[in-house]
């Protein structure tokens, strides 16, 4: 019986093409225009999540800042090995540990040179960057000699500078003193996502050197976890146990270090240290907020273009049914009860919807594939405004079918009213309309 | 008899045609030379001066920066208030003690910054505007008297004192032996790599009622960047005003006020 209906609704729709293409146009571009938005605000949430966590945070961090007088800010932990230890024992869900230096410079090389936010580490305790870095030139292990720097291919090619290059670094000490190493290029890793353009690592003692850090100092300890997701519950428990063993805690704020580096804490009244534990998500929490506020955009922008689409349905079909009033008395007249009347025209639109919906997504679907086999590189402006190097769509099935779900029953409830007041016209009323 | 050799005279005759060898200066006489450079920079009272920086960065354009500098040297108090381009108009720094504080009129906000800030984003840092203070921060060793130019100079190394922060922990200076003017300095970095080299080709004065007797600074002041060859700046320091400044000058408030 069902196919019978749906023969009938099809030819329907068919018999005024002109009327219904335009409506199923409309609902494939509002389709299409959503899964795109989303597909991208996921790409730049991938890519953003998967550099900042091979790149500078682990689970959890410890990192911290010491301040010599009011006006200095440096990110270290002093003394480190004790607060390793006290995390270690305090800690039974960490899988591995990681300790970072942390810092920025202004790299130089023969032609040009650019800022960098280096992370010093001793390579041969990073067991994630063999499976993380893909090295194209070089050899991961030699990041482990004296002196030496990891950069990625953009930074390569911007300070135009290949492997046993030699690079300047210069920047100021924990003291506010200009200081200055050179740097051999012993690696150069395909880039990962926006924060390899202006993030790299150098040899720990490197890093210490050129900030005149004694051995016990570091930038911050990551904590990788057994189970990702107890990253919050851990990072509350250890902020107050460290605090009940005397070290000096910061208030948990979702930022990243550098810009508590750069904006909260030089303004801030204290000297010494104190300890900041982080999580991965505190540590992209602008970026987050930023994905949220996308989304919400989003939202509101689907909202907007759905109230479009139900206007122009409304009227689509109010039209629809004054032009076929004739028809409906003729039919309600043979005999055929409200309820079918109603019924076909739900299912004319229910087929309108899945069509059109249907055609939107798989047309997004097309043209994001295609622009991800491209591979557009986007230009530096964009770049931080995506969040991405190349434009990358990430293609989620669920989340695609339930796009096209939900406007395809947006669009079936926005028939129930039209199709009920065409289901109460009277046989002898309609059968007298002269359309 | 001995014979005299062929070549004795033309030896004789290239030692005396020589410059005489430079003799060491005398620990007094290097902290006769270091105290004067300090002594006829200082200036007891406020002090006004309109400046033009001008920054040159491979690859950019070229920046020019006016600002007018204040002092009141004798609370260490310092303030930049930057006036062109239209962009940077109304920002500033401020200087109280150790601290020194940027504003930011676009977004309304003032950040402690470091002392050793690059100012205004080019090469120049605060102490290049403020009075010379080498006795106080640095230990001065002669190194050799030389030719500069035309001018016979003073070759001095300075290296800070324990427990002093300054941006450059190593510095060495050709002072003019005559007027005790430092034409030339090389700054140097903790690691000893030649980070900036400074040239003060042009000296003048002014007559100070505080001080009561001539303040002299540099009208002209050169500086290159020696990590990145090929970046400079360049400050002009004119219309000096050794006049007493308004009291509540150096605050916050005061510099607000500017770009409302």
């Amino acid at each position: 019986m069902i196919g019978v209906d749906l023969q009938i609704a099809a030819r329907n729709l068919a018999a005024h093409t002109r009327r219904n293409l335009f409506l199923a146009g409309a609902l494939a571009a509002v389709t299409g225009l959503l899964v795109l938005l989303g597909a991208l605000t996921s790409g730049m949430e991938a890519a953003m999540t998967e550099s900042a966590t091979t790149l500078m945070t682990g689970h959890v961090n410890v990192g911290g800042f010491f301040k010599i007088t009011s006006s200095s800010t440096a990110p270290l932990v002093s003394e480190y090995p004790k607060v390793l230890a006290e995390v270690k024992k305090r800690v039974p869900e960490i899988d591995y540990v990681t300790v970072r230096g942390r810092g920025w410079a202004k790299a130089v090389s023969e032609n040009k040179s650019m800022d960098l936010v280096l992370a010093g580490v001793d390579v041969a305790h990073e067991p994630a960057f063999q499976r993380v870095l893909r090295i194209s030139e070089g050899r991961l292990e030699d990041l482990g000699q004296p002196d030496t720097v990891l950069l990625f291919e953009g930074q390569a090619e911007r300070l135009k500078v290949r492997v046993n290059d030699v690079l300047t670094l210069s920047a100021p000490t924990a003291r506010g003193t200009n200081n200055t190493a050179d740097v051999r290029v012993v690696a150069i890793a395909k880039n990962v996502g926006l924060l390899s353009a202006f993030s790299a690592f150098i040899q720990a003692d490197a890093l210490r050197r050129l900030y005149g850090l004694n051995p016990s100092a570091t930038g911050a300890i990551h904590l990788f976890l057994k189970d990702p997701a107890d990253a919050p519950t851990v990072a509350a428990r250890l902020r107050a146990e460290l605090a009940t063993a005397g070290w000096r805690v910061m208030d948990p704020e979702a930022k990243p270090y550098w810009m508590k580096l750069m904006q909260t804490v030089p303004s801030e009244d204290w000297t010494g240290q104190k300890l900041d534990v982080t999580t991965a998500d505190d540590e992209m929490g602008q970026f987050k907020q930023f994905i949220l506020a996308l989304r919400v955009v989003t939202g509101l922008l689907v909202v907007i273009l759905m109230v479009v689409v139900v206007i122009g349905i409304l009227n689509t079909l109010a039209i629809a049914i004054r032009e076929r009033t004739r028809e409906i008395g003729t039919l309600r007249a043979i005999g055929m009860q409200r309820g079918k009347v109603s019924w076909l025209i739900l299912l004319e639109t229910a087929l309108l919807g899945v069509g059109g919906t249907a055609a939107g997504a798989l047309l997004a679907v097309g043209l994001a594939a295609g622009v991800n086999a491209i591979g557009i590189h986007l230009p530096e402006a964009a770049q931080v405004f995506l969040a991405q190097e190349r434009l990358t769509f990430l293609l989620d099935a669920r989340a695609i079918a339930t796009n096209a779900a939900f406007l395809a029953a947006v669009t079936i409830a926005a028939s129930i009213l039209p199709a009920r007041r065409a289901a109460r016209l009277k046989p002898i009323t309609a059968m007298h309309h002269v359309g | 008899m001995i014979p005299m050799p062929k070549t004795l005279p033309l030896a004789l005759a290239l030692l005396l045609a020589a410059p005489p060898v430079a003799s060491a200066l005398t620990n007094d006489e290097l902290a006769r030379v270091v105290g004067e450079i300090d002594e006829r920079q200082r200036n007891q009272g406020d002090w006004k001066a309109l400046c033009y920086m001008e920054q040159k960065e491979k690859g950019k354009t070229d920046v020019v920066y006016e600002l007018l500098v204040f002092r009141r040297d004798q609370d260490d108090k310092q303030m930049f208030l930057f006036t062109k381009p239209k962009a940077e108009a109304g920002k500033g720094y401020l200087r109280i003690e150790k601290n020194l504080w940027l504003y930011d009129p676009a977004v309304g906000r003032w950040e402690r910054r470091t002392e050793r800030e690059r100012i205004g984003g080019t090469n120049t840092r605060r102490g290049d505007l403020d009075e010379s203070k080498i006795r106080e921060e640095y230990d001065a060793k002669w190194e050799a008297d030389e030719k500069l130019g035309v001018y016979d100079v003073h070759k001095i190394l300075l290296t800070v004192k324990p427990g002093v922060d300054v941006a450059y922990p190593v510095v060495r200076m050709w002072v003019d032996r005559s007027t005790t003017n430092v034409l030339k300095r090389q700054d140097l970095a903790l690691s000893g790599r030649l980070m900036r080299t400074v040239y003060q080709p042009r000296w003048k004065k002014i007559f100070s009622p505080s001080k009561k007797a001539d303040v002299w600074y540099p009208e002209e002041i050169r500086i290159f960047d020696e990590i990145e060859k090929g970046n400079s700046t360049l400050i002009l320091i004119k219309e000096i005003d050794l006049r007493a400044l308004e009291a509540n000058l150096f605050t916050k408030a005061w510099l607000e006020s500017r770009s409302r």
